[in-house]
């Protein structure tokens, strides 16, 4: 016969999730409102195409106005970091083990970081080719 | 001459080292009598061997909560006539997310836990209380008289929560709540426990809680509130060092 | 005694996306976590499109007319839709979160769900119509 559960302990504090973490997810949010609405309207209706959308030339020479990529890669990190946290706690919702969350965790630290590095490089490499 | 239906009473049967399984009852009950009366007509009338737990009978001691047609209630103040009419069935499962005993009684135990874990006060001073209309400014004295706390530990808010569904670990909304009660202020050392994963970042905002408590409690409302508590604290305690 | 049915579980995570007979706050929930896994897949994908561009304008013009796609196109409005309600439905999470609303947190989200319908049919006409 299993025991009832009042004498079984309760967990924790366990320290996967804090304000901390919470909030960096909470301020990201409204600024991604923000940032990805002005992202959308400027690709949308700037370009040369009849669609609105920006050509290859459009993009390059959008690029080179140097505010252009700074925000883009603000916007990068902004919304892969809204993304990864809110992935780890979908994850964290469903009570993984400590390992399951280390390495979860650390793969999404690899993941984003990866897309971020990735996104700096595009971001330059694309601003570099209207010179 | 009071009004009688004739319904189907479908309850969740599980008894220890059995599959879980549904039975019928044929009845005949006055829609203006509660669910829970016609559970106890069907052990008292039909089958001994139904379990459940009622008490009061009143909505104080929180002893009654089922599910009633996939919705958390307290069955002795939900009416038959507000959950099923004349011909239909009425079907009654245990709540949520909680171990089964048998048939309709699930196992406490972890919850109770829980509201231990926050010390959760079952009578407070009404200075310390939320209630609609406090004066101004307590007078000294008026901190000798208490009252009951609003949660009466029914789990209907544990059963209904979506996290709860996927973490026995989570506090849940009625320790939460319970937390908010006491506040930061008054017992700093609440805050490692609910400022974790398994405290108030776990909650979506999907007001579940709030919306099947039968006691005004307003879960929902009092994590949002602890949020901001310890978001305050910790800034507060950052500011404080830098 | 108790059983091992009826516990939580990682494994029910389905009952996140499937709230019958919950309140519509359950439903903002379920929304909101699946715009969420649906704009993050996009945005990988979309970062790994955009790659193209390093790749010349002849790589990446030749992509652009694969936007006229009916299904590419749908894909599209289903990213901006998504990204609308999920947008919207956070701001309502930062409003209740910081006590603003909370007590008419339901009437937030109608509202916020109204203003969504309103702005995605619009960029529909807009994608569709022109």
């Amino acid at each position: 016969m299993s025991r009832s559960t009042l004498s079984s302990p309760v967990s924790g504090p366990r320290p996967g999730e804090n304000t901390w973490i919470w909030l960096i997810k909470i301020i990201t949010g409204p600024l991604l409102v923000i940032v990805l609405g002005l992202h959308f309207v400027v690709n949308h209706y700037l370009g040369s195409m009849s669609s609105g959308l920006m050509t290859y030339d459009d993009v390059i020479r959008y690029f080179q106005n140097p505010i252009i990529p700074a925000i883009e890669i603000l916007f990068l990190v902004t919304v892969v970091t809204h993304s990864l946290i809110g992935l780890r706690g979908i994850v964290l919702d469903m009570n993984p083990t400590r390992t399951t969350l280390t390495i979860i965790t650390w793969l999404l630290v690899f993941l984003g970081v990866s897309a971020i590095v990735y996104g700096i490089w595009l971001a330059l490499t694309i601003a570099s080719l209207g010179s | 001459m009071s009004e009688k239906w004739n319904i189907i009473l479908r309850i969740y049967r599980q008894k220890e080292g059995e599959a879980p399984h549904m039975d019928n009852f044929q009845m005949e009950v006055n829609p203006d009598e509660y669910v829970i009366d016609a559970v106890e007509r069907a052990w008292a009338f039909h089958d001994r061997t139904i379990c459940f737990r009622h008490a009061c009978h009143h909505s104080t001691c929180g002893a009654c909560g089922m599910r009633v047609n996939g919705v958390e209630k307290l069955t002795c103040i939900t009416l038959i006539r507000d959950v099923t009419y004349d011909g239909a069935t009425l079907k009654v499962e245990p709540l949520r997310n909680f171990p089964v005993v048998s048939d309709l009684a699930v196992d406490m135990g972890l919850f109770y836990r829980k509201m231990e874990k926050v010390d959760a006060r079952a009578v407070l001073p009404v200075t310390e209380a939320e209630i609609e209309n406090p004066p101004r400014k307590w007078a000294s004295e008026d901190s000798e008289y208490i009252r009951l706390s609003d949660c009466i530990e029914c789990g209907l808010c544990i059963s209904a929560c979506p996290i709860m569904a996927t973490t026995p670990e989570y506090l849940g909304p009625a320790p939460l709540a319970a937390a908010q009660d006491h506040g930061i202020h008054r017992k700093p050392e609440l805050l490692s426990i609910v400022d974790c994963e398994d405290g108030v970042w776990r909650c979506h905002s999907a007001f579940e809680c709030t919306a099947v408590c039968p006691s005004f409690v307003d879960p929902a409302r009092r994590i949002m509130d602890l949020r901001k508590q310890v978001v305050g604290t910790r800034l507060s305690k950052l500011i404080g060092k830098a | 005694m108790a059983t091992t049915r009826n516990q939580p579980s990682a494994r029910r995570f389905w009952s996140w996306f499937i709230p019958i007979r919950r309140d519509i706050g359950s439903w903002a929930f379920a929304l909101n976590r699946i715009t969420a896994l649906g704009l993050t897949f996009y945005l990988f994908l979309h970062l790994i499109v955009l790659g193209l561009l390093a790749q010349g304008p002849g790589a990446y013009d030749s992509f652009l007319a694969l936007t006229e796609n009916p299904f590419i196109k749908l894909g599209e409005w289903a990213v901006v839709a998504a990204a609308i309600l999920h947008g919207l439905n956070g701001i309502r999470i930062v409003l209740t979160s910081f006590g603003v609303g909370v007590t008419r947190q339901k009437q937030l989200f109608y509202g916020f769900m109204v203003i969504a319908i309103v702005v995605i049919l619009f960029f529909t006409t807009k994608m569709y119509i022109g």
